[in-house]
């Protein structure tokens, strides 16, 4: 057979790799700008771009999608060209998706600053980014499966099998999630409601996790691991049973977030059952990377990228096994809506991707640069740093998330809650502390590395003609007897990306379908009813001013929760609520049942100085809020919006709407000048206090009359 | 000798539990230790760091057996864990002893003070057999790295054989498939057997978990397990406080003189009722408390009433989940002590007239009277509009 000479593109993976270590400093630092917001409010300098509820969404996209993406980019540009012994596709192809994917990320960091956002966690950004990533995504599949048209090599080896579950997973989540009604350029509604909008958005949520952190990871796993290792994969039987199973039970575990919310019964046993199942896959992951390493430890005594994979591989298992642990509902009634939860992601996210993607960079830069890495004790040192920087933020909010949760559900003997929320807040400020410096480490930890690259890539030259060889493919193949049934679909990649489809749909389509079909699932109840013109208004306030980010709207039944805030919510309750804002995180207070709780005079002091209505309060000041005038253009698109969405206001409603905002507008102010508050009816503030005055009132109307009268 | 250590050490870990779980059997019935949250991550903590000993001693072990030169050191190590995990097994079993005799009321964090120190000691000394095993590690690691020369082949133990079954390293190329993709080979071990079996396992849970709950429906699901936990909690709640004296409602309340209570009560205002009626009852979002109007009646009854169920649609939530009867009586006991007393920025009257012993008189609409701007905030820009 007569060898081919190629070239592969190195230019690619370098600007990748470029990519990944500026936005990985970038997320760090607005994580560490949100972490010390906790403690210290005043910390977002009194504006609205850097306030937490638009700091966060930041932090968590850009070390989603920018960090962690670019990383996953660089992993899969430089192996998979090695893997199928082929140049890239199409340099124009590699060059879209490239200069594409970072705009995207800048216009995301502009956007969520700007307050623009849909309200759906790790799913922000407004329908124009939507598509955009959309396009983005297919280019890079292109990409991909052209390259993989044109491989030498016949079979695919197990990192790309992950690679390519991801494309067709990550597509598939991207596009149903995101089905959305356009208001103006920057503003939409999710297509969906309530209960429905949490299932398919938890869906997404956790399988970003899975698809975009986990699957594409465990890919550059088995192909860098190897190498720096030198040793064989340890078993490929192993790699076979735990990627099918990891990508068909993966996608089935959503509802593992919402347990003890309205979401039906079964959903949520689904959702354990099916957490519980993955423990094994995940840990088939973990056993064969590590196991891989037999008999080469002495190797990662001496090798500080090893190092970095090794600590990377052990915090995947520990986070998928904690993760099952925390969907068994006995578990979960403790660890949901405290720090708990954000402790175990960090575990994922610090541990296993900030690692493994380090330890691919300390690997990859000397190499597409001809070189040795700068500083071997450098990098050994932030090893360390990094190290200690994860166990010092993990272990303070492990501890808070379970204090917290304790607190809220102690009882005095006499049957009364023990401690006010504000008690559990003052607790839990020094282990926010502790918290920053361990991120602060961690960060330390990333400069320095970005340091030691920058003298490498300056020592070095780099490798911009890389010339391999090997056979082409010969046109008819027949295979061995004696081969694995699984080599089949190895040489067949338009079916493994159609049967990983398959595999993936099924779990998505059994929950939805009957969550959507089913009246049952959703009872509906008589008295609920649209928001009116200025509460949509508030809401949309809400949403862009990132509430959601601290506040939920879920009173679970427990009795501690109907004691604390009042009936539990029912499925009904949020059927016209365009997108569901039952949050993740109780940083501030439940918020479901707030509607008619406090006087209109104490949200609106409390929105302009929290701690006046609630001393010893985190939440940061909104004085624009108060300052700002209400865009009442919209009104109309919006009212017409939602009624293509279902909302049933009246025919021609959209005509009296501004009339009803008005009057409406009108009573509130009238009620705040009679506490001696002076406000024009046209502000924000006006808007969002409709808005939380009407939040789980609808149900409270009917018997919240006899029980005050008793 | 290594089998012998290892049998002891797994005899020590499961005795460990079993010891609990007799323990636990007998204190059932009075709250114990079991209950205490500290107790229970002192517990973990101790578990988790006996559980890195023993990972780290083994590992220790296969290192300095694998090498011939540092022989010498071995059997001191070994002696010195030994010795010392024996003794963290004493003490574990021991604390775990004084746990559960424990009552569980006094001392620190609501163990006994003595549970608390013994488990605290268990602690330390695992740290600093930690920090031991860290030192002999380094040391052991060092003195390979001086000999380069030689190449360490790692066996591995005949428990880590027989939990990955796998083909020893030495006998790799039996197994090795034939593929090589940019340089990287595969092995075709088995699956280790511990894994495949907790994956049926697991399996197995998952059709177990939801017969149990959705086929049988034996499992109490979440709206069940609500109105189970309330009716617990009732019954307790009732039984205490058929027992305490701290039981008053608003027929039985009684107006507070005794001075130390009111300053009780004044304790529970300030940190519940101040931010809205002021520091001194002045009023700010809520109405003044110091005059003698009154929107819901100013009897001592009706202020407790007014506390104990709220007047939600007006701001005023029901604080029965939050306040003891008692801490309402006293709260409504100070407030009524209040009357009178005109403070500073008082907000102007609302409501009824209301004059203790007699019946309430005429309405007053206050606001039309006197406008008040107590907390008016003053905004940036007000003077521009």
């Amino acid at each position: 057979m007569e060898l081919q000479k190629f070239q592969y593109d190195n230019k690619t993976v370098k600007l990748f790799a470029y990519a990944t270590m500026f936005w990985s400093i970038v997320g760090m630092l607005a994580g560490l700008l949100a972490a010390i917001q906790l403690y210290l409010p005043e910390a977002n300098f009194n504006i609205p771009f850097t306030t937490f509820g638009r700091v966060r969404p930041v932090h968590t996209n850009a070390i989603i999608f920018a960090f962690v993406g670019n990383g996953i980019f660089m992993g899969v540009y430089y192996s998979l060209q090695r893997l199928l012994k082929a140049r890239m596709f199409s340099d124009f192809l590699s060059k879209i998706h490239f200069w594409g994917w970072q705009l995207i990320i800048v216009l995301a960091a502009i956007t969520l600053v700007l307050g623009y956002t849909t309200g759906k966690e790790y799913a922000e950004l407004e329908w124009p980014i939507d598509i955009l990533i959309t396009i983005v995504w297919v280019v890079f599949g292109w990409n991909m499966f052209g390259t993989i048209i044109r491989r030498r090599e016949r079979h695919l080896y197990v990192a790309i099998w992950f690679y390519i579950g991801t494309f067709i997973t990550v597509a598939m989540l991207h596009i149903v999630n995101s089905i959305e009604i356009p208001v103006t350029f920057w503003k939409s509604y999710s297509w969906y409601a309530g209960v429905q909008d949490a299932l398919v958005q938890w869906w997404y949520g956790h399988n970003a996790v899975a698809f975009f952190l986990t699957t594409p990871y465990l890919g550059l796993m088995y192909y860098f691991l190897p190498k720096m290792a030198q040793r064989p994969v340890y078993s490929y039987r192993l790699s076979i049973i735990h990627f099918w199973a990891l990508i068909f039970l993966y996608i089935w575990a959503g509802p593992h977030h919402l347990l003890y919310t309205s979401t039906p019964d079964w959903a949520q046993s689904l959702g354990v059952v099916f957490s519980v199942m993955l423990i094994a896959p995940s840990w088939g992951g973990m056993i064969n990377g590590l196991l891989t390493l037999r008999g080469a430890w002495d190797r990662v005594r001496d090798n500080v990228a090893l190092k970095f994979m090794v600590v990377a591989i052990t915090a995947y298992g520990m986070a998928t096994f904690e993760g099952p642990l925390l969907s068994l509902k006995a578990v979960n009634k403790i660890s949901h809506f405290t720090d708990w939860t954000i402790a175990h992601v960090h575990v994922g996210a610090l541990g296993w991707n900030g690692f493994l993607t380090f330890g691919v960079l300390y690997w990859l830069i000397p190499r597409l640069f001809q070189t040795k890495l700068y500083s071997e004790k450098m990098a050994n040192q932030h090893f360390w740093i990094a190290t200690l920087g994860i166990v010092l933020y993990a272990v303070p909010i492990y501890w808070a998330g379970f204090m917290q949760s304790s607190m809220w559900k102690d009882f005095t003997e006499e049957g009364q809650l023990k401690y006010q929320f504000m008690d559990t807040v003052t607790y839990l400020k020094p282990f926010y502390i502790a918290r920053s410096i361990g991120g602060l480490l961690y960060l330390t930890g990333a400069i320095m590395m970005i340091v030691n690259l920058i003298k490498t890539i300056k020592i070095g030259n780099f490798h911009e003609v890389e010339t391999d060889s090997a056979p082409a493919l010969a046109k008819e193949y027949k295979a061995h007897a004696t081969d694995h049934w699984h080599r089949w679909i190895e040489r067949k990649p338009i079916q493994m990306l159609i049967v990983s489809l398959i595999v993936v749909a099924i779990g998505g389509i059994i929950e939805f379908v009957p969550a959507f079909l089913v009246k049952s699932n959703i009872p509906t109840i008589q008295s609920v009813k649209p928001y009116t013109p200025l509460e949509l208004h508030g809401r949309d306030i809400y949403v862009r001013e990132g509430c959601y980010t601290c506040h939920t709207q879920m009173v679970r039944p427990f009795r501690d929760e109907v004691a604390r805030y009042g009936e539990y919510s029912k499925a009904g309750e949020f059927v016209y609520d365009h997108p569901f804002q039952w949050g993740s995180k109780r940083t501030g207070p439940d918020l479901a049942r707030v509607g008619g709780k406090y006087p209109d005079s104490w949200h609106f002091n409390h929105m302009y100085e929290p701690s006046s209505m609630a001393p010893g309060s985190i939440m940061p000041r909104y004085p624009w809020l108060i300052e700002d005038q209400l865009n009442a253009t919209n009104t109309i698109a919006k009212i017409k919006a939602m009624k293509r969405l279902g909302v049933p206001y009246p025919d021609g409603y959209e005509n009296n709407a501004l009339k009803d905002m008005e009057k409406q507008a009108n009573k509130i102010a009238a009620s705040l000048k009679k506490d001696g508050i002076e406000t024009l009816p046209d502000r924000e503030i006006v808007a969002l206090i409709a808005y939380l005055q009407r939040i789980g009132k609808d149900i409270k109307a009917n018997n919240s009359k006899s029980q005050a009268n008793k | 000798m290594k089998k012998n250590s290892i049998l002891k050490l797994l005899g020590l870990l499961m005795l460990s539990p079993l010891s609990l779980f007799c323990q636990e059997q007998t204190i059932q019935k009075n709250p114990s230790a079991f209950s205490n949250p500290l107790f229970l991550v002192l517990l973990s903590v101790i578990i988790l760091l006996l559980i890195v000993i023993i990972a780290f001693s083994t590992a220790l072990k296969n290192i300095a057996e694998s090498d011939l030169l540092i022989k010498n050191n071995k059997t001191n190590n070994a002696q010195i864990s030994k010795t010392l995990l024996f003794l963290i097994g004493t003490f574990f079993v021991s604390s775990l002893n004084a746990a559960v005799t424990s009552k569980g009321n006094s001392g620190i964090g609501g163990l006994d003070s003595m549970t608390f120190y013994t488990m605290i000691f268990v602690i330390i000394i695992e740290l600093i057999l930690l920090t031991t095993l860290l030192f002999q590690f380094n040391y052991l690691l060092k003195q390979k790295k001086s000999t380069p020369e030689k190449v360490v082949k790692l066996s591995e133990t005949k428990i880590v054989m027989t939990l990955t079954d796998a083909v020893p390293v030495e006998e790799e190329e039996r197994i090795l498939l034939e593929h090589d993709y940019d340089g990287i080979r595969e092995l075709d071990n088995n699956l280790p057997p511990w894994w495949k079996y907790g994956f049926y396992l697991t399996i197995v849970f998952a059709f177990v978990y939801m017969i149990y709950y959705h086929v049988a429906e034996i499992g109490e699901l979440q709206d069940k397990e609500f109105e189970t936990e309330m009716k617990i909690a009732k019954q307790k709640v009732e039984e205490h406080m058929k027992k305490s004296a701290n039981n008053v409602d608003e027929n039985t309340v009684k107006l507070i003189t005794d001075a130390n209570e009111i300053e009780a009560g004044k304790g529970v205002y300030i940190a519940n009722c101040a931010v809205c009626h002021g520091k001194v009852g002045e009023g700010t979002v809520g109405p003044n408390l110091t005059d003698s109007y009154w929107l819901h009646g100013g009897s001592l009854t009706e202020v407790f009433k007014s506390i104990k169920y709220g007047w939600v649609e007006k701001g005023m939530k029901s604080w029965k989940e939050d306040l003891s009867p008692i801490q309402i009586a006293q709260v409504s006991s100070f407030i009524k002590s209040l009357s009178g007393t005109n403070p500073p920025n008082g907000k102007a009257p609302q409501g009824d007239l209301y004059s203790e012993g007699g019946a309430s008189t005429s309405s007053k609409d206050s606001l039309l009277k006197q406008p008040n701007d107590t907390i008016k905030i003053k905004l940036p820009n007000e003077s521009t509009k």
